[in-house]
């Protein structure tokens, strides 16, 4: 099907969402919740576009919204830039600690207010942490409460027996207020330690012992394997020198 | 409030909680609901239980108990107060009974005395405006309440202040 975005007609798959689809032309639709690896959440709506359809148009989240015959999409209008300078506002007045949302606040141009904020606060709840976690399979970490009491957390802020230590939460979290700690081979993370787990070839922390114990479970591999052994770049050089003496 | 481990004969009467219900996600919520109801407060234990029986990882099934303000994570008194501060309520001076409670019980809202017999939480609306302000105690709606009216209800529930304690 063909949709015109931003006056330029391109090529949709039914099925597909107009971020998806408008990420392919090279147009960038700024986003927070989003994530490839997870898709659309449409939880934070700074991905708002406005679609025409038959004369009549409405304000969309792009990220889960799919795409359908005939739309017109405007990935910046006047309305639209109004709303991510809202959510711009309002999320660094949530989470004033965080850089990254320092840097949207000032981006955005957004204006002084006095709605209250908590100058520790560095969470803006994209909920990217507990969707990496279930990726992972672990799922730790959840939202917890509600309203303005929501947060993300283990359950009662214990140390969890589910955490395997992987920091895959740290590592896809935009405003990085999820803390890490390591130090002697001791990560710390969620209120818990977990022992480092050093690279056979280059001697460097890869993993933790919880996290390989995890991937030997799930994926039945023998002990020796190069996934339980070395670090991703040392398994790449050595599957380059495997492909040097490759010869069909 | 500490959330102890559930003693035996508990823990065997939470298992026939749980196995009345299929082991689907699907079932969390009424499971917890007659947790809840039995044991009047969701323990610990038992949300792993929940957790495990159902095949949910214990973070959703605590993300779940802590978003409805039905449940509650620590035990609540015998006798559970829900004072209605919505708006009528407000206005006609809910906050006095609330304070009233407050300093009489020692406890703030959403918390329970140390021997278990009172509780207090706030909620919004009990629909009974023209009765303002009211309360509900175990369900049993309280009228036109003022300070002298709560040490009353107090009294009558075996408050500390007045001797009666159980």
């Amino acid at each position: 099907m063909k949709i015109l975005i931003d006056g330029i007609e391109i090529e949709a798959q039914p099925g597909e969402t107009i971020l998806e689809a408008t990420r392919r032309t090279g147009i960038h639709i700024p986003t927070l919740c989003y994530h490839e690896a997870f898709g659309g959440q449409g939880s934070c709506r700074f991905c708002m576009v406005e679609v025409t359809k038959n004369g009549s148009s409405r304000v969309v989240a792009s990220c889960t919204y799919p795409v359908n015959d005939g739309i017109e999409v405007k990935t910046s209008t006047p309305q639209i830039d109004k709303i991510r300078r809202n959510i711009a506002m309002l999320l660094y007045k949530r989470a004033p600690n965080s850089l990254f949302m320092q840097t949207l606040y000032k981006e955005y141009l957004c204006t002084e207010n006095n709605l209250v904020e908590d100058p520790y606060e560095k969470c803006i709840l994209c909920r990217l942490c507990v969707n990496a976690c279930a990726a992972m399979g672990a799922s730790a970490i959840s939202t917890v409460m509600r309203g303005t009491d929501k947060r993300v957390a283990t359950p009662y802020d214990d140390a969890s027996a589910a955490c395997i230590g992987c920091a895959a939460c740290a590592e896809v979290c935009p405003t990085g207020c999820i803390e890490v700690q390591e130090d002697n081979n001791i990560r710390r993370i969620w209120n818990r330690d977990f022992t480092m787990v050093a690279c056979e070839e280059c001697g460097k922390n890869f993993a933790t012992r919880e996290q390989l114990a995890y991937i030997a479970d799930r994926s039945k591999q023998e002990a020796d394997a190069d996934e339980l052994r070395l670090c991703t770049n040392c398994r790449r050089k050595v599957l380059a020198r495997k492909l040097e003496t490759f010869n069909g | 409030m500490e959330t102890d481990a559930l003693i035996t004969n508990q823990s065997e009467e939470l298992d026939a909680i749980i196995n009345k219900y299929p082991g689907e996600k699907r079932y969390i919520m009424a499971i917890m609901h007659d947790i809840s109801r039995h044991f009047n407060y969701l323990p610990r234990q038992a949300l792993e239980a929940t957790a495990q029986y159902t095949g949910v990882p214990f973070s959703q099934v605590y993300s779940m108990a802590t978003f409805y303000k039905a449940f509650s994570l620590v035990p609540r008194g015998r006798v559970h107060f829900k004072v209605c501060d919505g708006t009528t309520c407000h206005i006609k001076g809910s906050q006095i009974i609330i304070d009233e409670i407050c300093s009489r019980l020692n406890i703030k809202p959403g918390e329970t005395t140390a021997d278990l017999q009172f509780s207090l939480e706030t909620v919004n609306c009990i629909g009974a405006c023209a009765i303002a302000p009211a309360l509900l105690a175990n369900g049993k709606v309280h009228p036109h309440l003022n300070a002298a009216g709560i040490r009353q209800v107090i009294a009558e529930y075996g408050g500390p202040e007045y001797g009666k304690k159980e």
